[in-house]
């Protein structure tokens, strides 16, 4: 009896004492925070991410917290977001520009606000022209200061750079992103507009009314050799192709202290970029980090969110985002390297920044901008052999009518369809004169034959070299499903013929391909765009709607 | 070689061990944290701490969260149960609007000023039928900081502009630079766009509030009978008071985050800006590693902010949490926190006590930057009735909200 008595005292004091924590142990114990942002945070966000889900935070009940992170175009989510198609827990654009915009449009179908309460930024950035330093250098640069009115100057003038005694350099060859996708995008037409109208603040939709607002943005514009849907994007592109695919593009801060820091490590062998910071003023990037007041959002998730925000603003993540180029949120931080001459950069600006317009002009500008913008020569390459049948076929028209609804009047189209033949669909002249009868035509195309991929290719761009316009983007989509099977040309000699024009750098006629479904050969598609700067597609039925959508932003 | 009885001294020697951690443990609250044992936490739970929950504008904020864990740590409890403070920042206007509407149901608040005290007194005696507040019984409402509005610039740009100390047109000078359509290019500085101006929300916060005030009486060049009529009747001054206005992009909705978007931001977002002096001391070391030093001036009359601490006398309020919340005032008036607001955040003790002037006070580090410990030069203008402030507050509402 006594034993047992001592033995029952024993084990439930040890069971009483037994230390440890029990919550967080059981399975299934773990609440997702899901976060959408602006790509040009990713070298710094991802990291951290893995670094956060590692450490195995969590909630104050002791659910296990796991972010889940997804970079995009800062614009891109706010149509899912609406939608409901896409349901973050969080969401960080570049800049709190659009947050406003988002709300109204939230408030329409909701009655109440996404965004509330305050959101902290995150890191910050402002918005520059990136430019390779012998050409700011030619400008001017750094003594005087530059900003949109030389860059409207570098555009309209038919010399280019041999105005500056550079003819090497060629035309002057300019970037910037869209504006219905890319922050970075609105954020240039906007600082267009002011430009031209020689103003900082108080824009009204009567001043972009005067047509020199509209020559103005038409000629900065006419140097543009292509849009795209993110800044980052952007930056990769200029970095790696080098002077002669693009003398300057808007971008942010941080992309030039990035690729300044990979040239001095030895990582890249261009030369060096520096920020303009345009004199007429400019605008902030503050990746501001909302928590989304959705009603897919629970309490829990609110909580969680709230843990992650608090570390990426503590300490030792800040110093990461100074070493990324970013100018940190943490204000105890100053600016040192590599925010640095070194590195292109000048701390001491921007030294003003424009106003933010409301909803009303900056939708007013957009439209202008669309009417001023550079027009697209566009050959659509598409095939229609027999393996293309049944959904292949169908969605490949469906997606084809809704890129063609994206083009605008003064965009020029031809479309070529092949399978053993190749044959004409509509020439390459602007749509606003075709519109339904092309889209008529699309709509009645059926498969049938062989895949004569090369020779079908090769016709669109001896077409688009004869008739394009050289002063406009010039480009070609090639849709396929399998390999060539019946080109009398082989991929070499059509290769060959290609770079032979190709030229002009970033002028040059882009070649993007849609690998469509398993049978088509992605290496061989590769092969065909990326010399001539354009990007290879995997696609399938689901995805090829996205696909286009993202094509599209090129224009 | 070992024998059974061997094996009962250990376990006897280890059963006693478990149940000296066990017992060590419900005598010992440090001991208990340290020995985390859940099945003893669902036997025998700790006291539960006494929450109090405390709504405070938010340029108090590095204060409070250095001086809270200290107030905590120290042992402070009622009957034996530990005190939590819990903080939520806001703007000062704010904090009032939350607990009328019920929003938020807190022990303590300390909006920057007693204009908000004097407010919600007010109006929760009209809407409920009896104050929620009682500024006049010091057991229950507290001045705990006191500070004065300045207005900060960024020394390169205010030098420009005006050099040492501008004089009694302060108010004028500044909404003339502000209209003026050359902007600083009329200085020799094109680069630096238009001259910028900002203060906070003033339905929102605090120093808004009282800087739309001090503007009203800059205008008609006084310090006291300010009056509805001149607010309303006035239309040179609706103008002047509209321009400088229509020059603010944005109204942060506290002073706090103003003044971070001053040093995030540097000059090309704000050349001058209206803020508490303590606001501005806690910024000025950070400015140099950004964008440049600080420079503060005084205006010609200034309003001072003493943050009171009032526990609300409301029926979620228990007897509990109204003595742990005077604990805590107790100790936020005590002389370590006091000195703390001092030295490390740049306000005036309400411990006068503690001299301004001492090694490593803020008066002494940043002299340089126009800083002053003695103020008895600078008047402050008389709070104008409710039916003028409220005037003010209207017309702004109306006239500049967005």
């Amino acid at each position: 009896m006594k034993r047992i008595f001592f033995s029952i005292v024993i084990i439930l004091s040890l069971a009483l004492s037994a230390c440890g924590p029990l919550q967080g142990m059981l399975p299934g114990q773990s609440v997702t925070v899901s976060i959408v942002y602006g790509s040009e945070k990713k070298e710094w966000l991802e990291p951290l991410v893995e670094q956060f889900n590692a450490e195995g935070n969590k909630t104050a009940s002791g659910k296990l917290i796991v972010v889940e992170s997804t970079p995009m175009g800062s614009i891109e989510p706010v149509r899912g977001i609406l939608e409901g198609t896409l349901q973050p827990t969080v969401w960080s654009p570049a800049s709190s520009v659009y947050l406003p915009l988002a709300n109204a449009e939230w408030r329409k179908q909701h009655g109440s606000d996404l965004v509330t309460g305050n959101p902290n930024d995150l890191v910050l950035s402002p918005v520059v022209i990136a430019m390779w330093r012998p050409m700011a250098q030619a400008l001017g640069w750094p003594d005087k200061a530059l900003g949109w009115a030389d860059i409207a100057t570098l555009a309209t003038s038919e010399e280019g750079w041999s105005a500056y005694g550079h003819p090497e350099w060629g035309k002057f060859k300019f970037g910037h992103t869209h504006p219905g996708y890319s922050n970075s995008g609105i954020v240039s037409i906007i600082a267009e507009t002011y430009a031209a109208t020689q103003k900082q603040r108080g824009l009204t939709e009567t001043d972009l009314e005067d047509p020199q607002v509209r020559e103005f943005m038409a000629a900065v514009e006419k140097s543009i050799i292509h849009y795209g849907t993110s800044t980052g994007f952007f930056a990769e592109r200029m970095f790696e192709r080098g002077p002669s695919y693009l003398s300057a593009a808007v971008v942010y801060e941080n992309l030039i202290v990035a690729q300044e820091a990979k040239r001095l490590s030895g990582q890249s062998s261009q030369i060096p970029v520096v920020a303009i910071y345009p004199k007429e003023g400019t605008f902030w990037t503050n990746n501001p980090y909302v928590v989304l007041n959705a009603p897919w959002v629970t309490d829990e998730q609110r909580e969680a969110a709230g843990i992650f925000e608090a570390f990426l603003l503590d300490r030792p993540q800040q110093l990461k985002a100074l070493e990324y180029g970013f100018r940190p949120a943490d204000l105890s931080i100053p600016l040192s390297a590599p925010l640095d001459s070194q590195h292109g950069i000048d701390i001491t600006q921007p030294k003003t920044i424009l106003e933010i317009p409301d909803a009303a002009v900056i939708n007013k500008i957009e439209t202008l901008w669309r009417e001023s913008k550079k027009p697209v020569d566009l050959m659509v390459v598409m095939d229609i052999s027999g393996s293309m049948q049944g959904e292949k076929i169908t969605t490949a028209r469906a997606s084809l009518l809704e890129f063609i609804k994206k083009l605008d009047d003064r965009d020029r189209l031809g479309i070529i369809l092949f399978s053993s033949e190749i044959s004409t669909l509509t020439p390459l002249s602007p749509l606003g004169e075709k519109r339904q009868k092309v889209l008529d035509s699309v709509s009645g195309i059926f498969e049938q034959g062989d895949t004569r991929l090369y020779d079908a290719t090769l016709t669109a761009y001896q077409d688009l070299t004869a008739n394009g316009d050289p002063n406009h983007i010039r480009a070609i989509v090639v849709l396929s499903d399998g390999e060539d099977t019946a080109s009398a040309q082989s991929l070499d000699e059509v290769m060959t013929q290609i770079n032979a024009s190709a030229g002009e750098g970033g002028n040059a006629i882009k070649i993007f391909t849609i690998a469509f479904g398993d049978g088509a050969d992605e290496d061989i598609l590769k092969q065909i765009a990326e010399p001539t700067g354009g990007k290879q597609y995997n696609s399938s039925p689901e995805n090829i709607q996205k696909i286009y959508d993202e094509i599209a932003t090129f224009f | 070689m070992y024998t059974p009885r061997l094996n009962w001294i250990f376990l006897i020697l280890f059963g006693m061990a478990a149940i000296g951690v066990f017992v060590a443990a419900l005598l010992i609250p440090p001991f208990r944290a340290a020995a985390y044992a859940p099945l003893r936490e669902l036997l025998l739970p700790p006291p539960a701490p006494v929450t109090v929950t405390v709504l405070y504008s938010t340029e108090k904020q590095a204060w409070l969260e250095e001086v809270v864990p200290a107030f905590e740590q120290s042992g402070a409890n009622v009957n034996g149960h530990p005190i939590q403070i819990e903080l939520e920042k806001m703007g000062s206007w704010e904090v009032i609007n939350a607990v009328l509407d019920r929003k938020r149901q807190p022990v303590l608040i300390s909006p920057a000023s007693m204009l908000q005290i004097a407010a919600l007194q007010d109006t929760s005696t009209i809407q409920f039928g009896r104050s929620l507040v009682n500024p006049a019984d010091t057991a229950h409402c507290r001045a705990v900081l006191r500070t004065p509005l300045v207005l900060v610039a960024w020394k390169e740009r205010a030098d420009t502009l005006w050099g040492q100390q501008p004089g009694a047109s302060l108010w004028r000078d500044l909404h003339d630079a502000l209209i003026n359509p050359q902007g600083w290019a009329a200085y020799g500085q094109p680069d630096w766009g238009y001259v910028k101006f900002g203060h906070s929300d003033p339905l929102k916060s605090n120093s808004g509030y009282m800087t739309i005030l001090l503007m009203t009486y800059g205008y008609y060049g006084k310090t006291s009978g300010l009056t509805a009529a001149d607010i309303l009747n006035d239309s040179a001054y609706q103008q002047w008071f509209l321009e400088i206005e229509s020059g603010i992009g944005q109204f942060e909705h506290s002073t706090g985050p103003l003044m971070q978007k001053v040093i995030a931001y540097g000059p090309s977002t704000y050349d001058f800006v209206a803020v508490y002096e303590s606001t501005a001391i806690e910024q000025a070391e950070n400015a140099v590693g950004r964008y440049g030093e600080l420079r503060v001036y005084y205006p010609p009359a200034t309003l001072w902010s003493d943050h009171p601490f009032c526990i609300l006398d409301a029926e979620w309020v228990t007897t509990d949490q109204k003595k742990a919340a005077q604990a805590f005032l107790d100790y936020l008036v005590s002389k370590p926190a006091q000195e703390i607001a001092l030295l490390q955040y740049g306000y005036r003790p309400v411990d006068t006590s503690i001299p301004l002037e001492q090694p490593g006070s803020p008066f002494d580090r940043y002299a340089a930057n126009g800083f002053r410990a003695d103020l008895s030069f600078l008047p402050e203008v008389q709070v104008p009735p409710g039916s003028a402030l409220n005037t003010l507050r209207d017309f702004w509402a109306r006239n500049v909200s967005r």
